[in-house]
């Protein structure tokens, strides 16, 4: 009998952390053949991710994943052997005395956010002492060996470099999206929170000397893009044109979808976590709008900054970090993003090499699976 | 009950009928993370220790313990000796006293508390605000008479703090014993 596992998520205002949670889930029962049940308390945001799921079904099952609308009653629910609450939820008081009233308590963890900062490495893998004689303990993704690794799918970068190695793929991509582009332009995808200073940033690409077409899943950043192409509302597909600088946007992309825009475009502007990982795995060079809160996430941006730049040249370490915050601060286009473009191919090697790094780790379900198993 | 961020090192608590207690707490909150407490634990019954994480928020059963003033006499083969108004003596390890352990010099004169549970001590509390003397720090780098600009200054006893800029060799400074943070510069004790 398989391994039951049960993976708890709530969503709190995006789609990142649903993102992550089905992308676990999945990998957990196609590469590891476990019996996975994701409990979510939002359905519906789980249909923009995944447009084949049914907002109204209570149980459903997608790519081998059992997909549970979370309630508080769960009694009746038999807890699985191992148990991750995703991001800091709170289990349901019903599940948690399900799980001490098994004849062997299950392994609890405690799935947190991605963090680059050193003290990562210090808490991962710890237990969390508890009152209820339950095993519970705090598992963290991460940058190095000593975390548990970032979400890859074992096939993703062979079929990333399949796609990036064939025009036609990238071609008949774009074309399905209705993207109208000339081959001479750069292409860059947009999906990030609001930006105050947006409309500098695009100005700039439209007064560059080279072309570049912006492509923009749906999302927040479109007030603020409304705003620069001085329209009331943008026209999902309509191109607008600004000097060198074409512009699109997209309807929402599924995920699988959104990697091969990630893996179609030269530079990637990302948000969150989800998306951060996926143009990691890109290859390609990329700006993170980290998730904003309180200031404590420019810590967390630079502890990611200083192991991304390893290797960079002082002066492009100091352009990238320049562009990077300010982009993040709302802060206008500095004048240092001229030369990270004129660094274009550069920074390009610099992400591959960035990617093959990362992949020499351990992906964060096979660090799972193995957790349960030296806990066992 | 109390939230795991309020138990501070020295303090005790009850998990599973086990009094652990706190040799070490580092408040952690990054971004969208759960803010969390790491913790140094020592069980009390079978002397085991063992680290862990807690949400800050998570509640625990803390155990009311007793404390009698006393102050530090020597230290002899890794032994601490603290002694009260009634020259009764208590002997500690060094892993006993980890937190206060940067903070002890030789002819220090600080009010502490020695901390019991069961009738036995287990560790000791300094006061949250103890001076000390630097005996050795580099010159002033920027001349920078703010107090914002800091540099490294070495204690009798080789800890080694972060204190203002224009702090000299043989100068007194205040240090906060919750965080190891300077303070200012004081006045030599009498």
């Amino acid at each position: 009998m398989p391994n039951r596992w049960d993976l708890f998520c709530r969503v709190i205002d995006n789609y990142g952390d649903i993102g992550v949670s089905w992308r676990l889930a999945r990998q957990l029962v196609v590469e590891h053949g476990l019996d996975v049940r994701l409990w979510l308390d939002d359905v519906v945001a789980f249909c923009r991710i995944y447009p084949a799921a049914d907002p109204n079904l209570c149980v459903q099952h997608h790519c081998g994943v059992a997909i549970h609308c979370w309630s508080e009653d769960c009694s009746g629910v038999e807890a699985a052997d191992v148990v991750i609450e995703a991001f800091g939820c709170e289990l349901p008081t019903q599940y948690i005395a399900a799980m001490t009233a098994r004849e062997r308590p299950p392994l609890w963890l405690n799935l947190e956010y991605l963090s680059a900062e050193a003290w990562v490495e210090g808490c991962h893998g710890l237990p969390s002492l508890q009152a209820n004689s339950l095993a519970k303990y705090f598992f963290f993704p991460g940058f190095t060996s000593k975390t548990g690794g970032l979400l890859r799918e074992s096939s993703l970068i062979q079929r990333r470099k399949d796609f990036q190695s064939c025009e036609e793929h990238k071609a008949r991509f774009l074309q399905d999206l209705g993207v109208q582009w000339s081959t001479a332009s750069q292409l860059i995808s947009l999906f990030s929170y609001e930006n105050a200073g947006l409309s500098t940033w695009l100005a700039s690409l439209a007064n560059a000397e080279r072309s570049s077409h912006l492509l923009v899943p749906e999302g927040r950043i479109l007030a603020d893009l409304a705003n620069y192409l001085g329209v009331a509302r943008i026209h999902l597909g309509r191109p607008y044109r600004h000097g060198a600088l074409s512009i699109q946007v997209l309807p929402f992309l599924s995920q699988d979808n959104y990697d091969r825009l990630l893996w179609a475009c030269d530079f990637n502007i990302v948000r969150g976590e989800d998306s951060f990982v996926r143009a990691q795995w890109a290859g390609r060079p990329f700006l993170w709008h980290i998730y904003p809160q309180e200031g404590a996430h420019l810590i967390k941006l630079d502890a990611f900054l200083q192991r991304y730049c390893e290797g960079l040249s002082p002066d492009l370490r100091v352009a990238l970090k320049a562009c990077w915050l300010a982009w993040n601060q709302g802060q206008n286009c500095p004048a240092s993003c001229f030369s990270l473009i004129g660094a274009a191919p550069v920074l390009a090697g610099h992400a591959e090499r960035w990617c093959g790094r990362q992949m020499a780790l351990e992906n964060l379900a096979d660090s799972l699976v193995l957790f349960q198993q030296n806990w066992l | 009950m109390k939230t795991a961020q309020e138990m501070k090192p020295n303090s005790v608590m009850l998990i599973e009928g086990q009094p652990w207690l706190v040799q070490k707490a580092e408040f952690t909150k990054s971004g969208r993370n759960s803010a969390i407490v790491k913790m140094k634990l020592k069980n009390l019954l079978s002397g085991s220790s063992t680290e862990t994480v807690f949400k800050s928020e998570d509640k625990v059963e803390p155990v009311i313990l007793d404390r009698i003033t006393v102050s530090y006499s020597y230290v002899s083969d890794g032994v601490y000796v603290f002694m009260d108004e009634d020259f009764n003596q208590y002997e500690l390890s060094a892993e006993d006293i980890e937190s206060v352990l940067p903070y002890i010099v030789d002819g220090m004169t600080d009010e502490c508390e020695a901390v019991f549970f069961e009738g036995k001590v287990i560790s000791v509390d300094l006061p949250t605000t103890i001076v000390r003397q630097i005996v050795y720090t580099e010159g002033s780098a920027r001349g920078d008479t703010s107090g914002k600009v800091m540099k490294s200054a070495q204690l009798s006893n080789g800890t080694v703090v972060k204190v203002a800029d224009f702090c000299e060799i043989d100068d007194w400074i205040e240090i906060d014993t919750r965080n190891g943070e300077y303070k200012c510069r004081a006045k030599a004790p009498v």
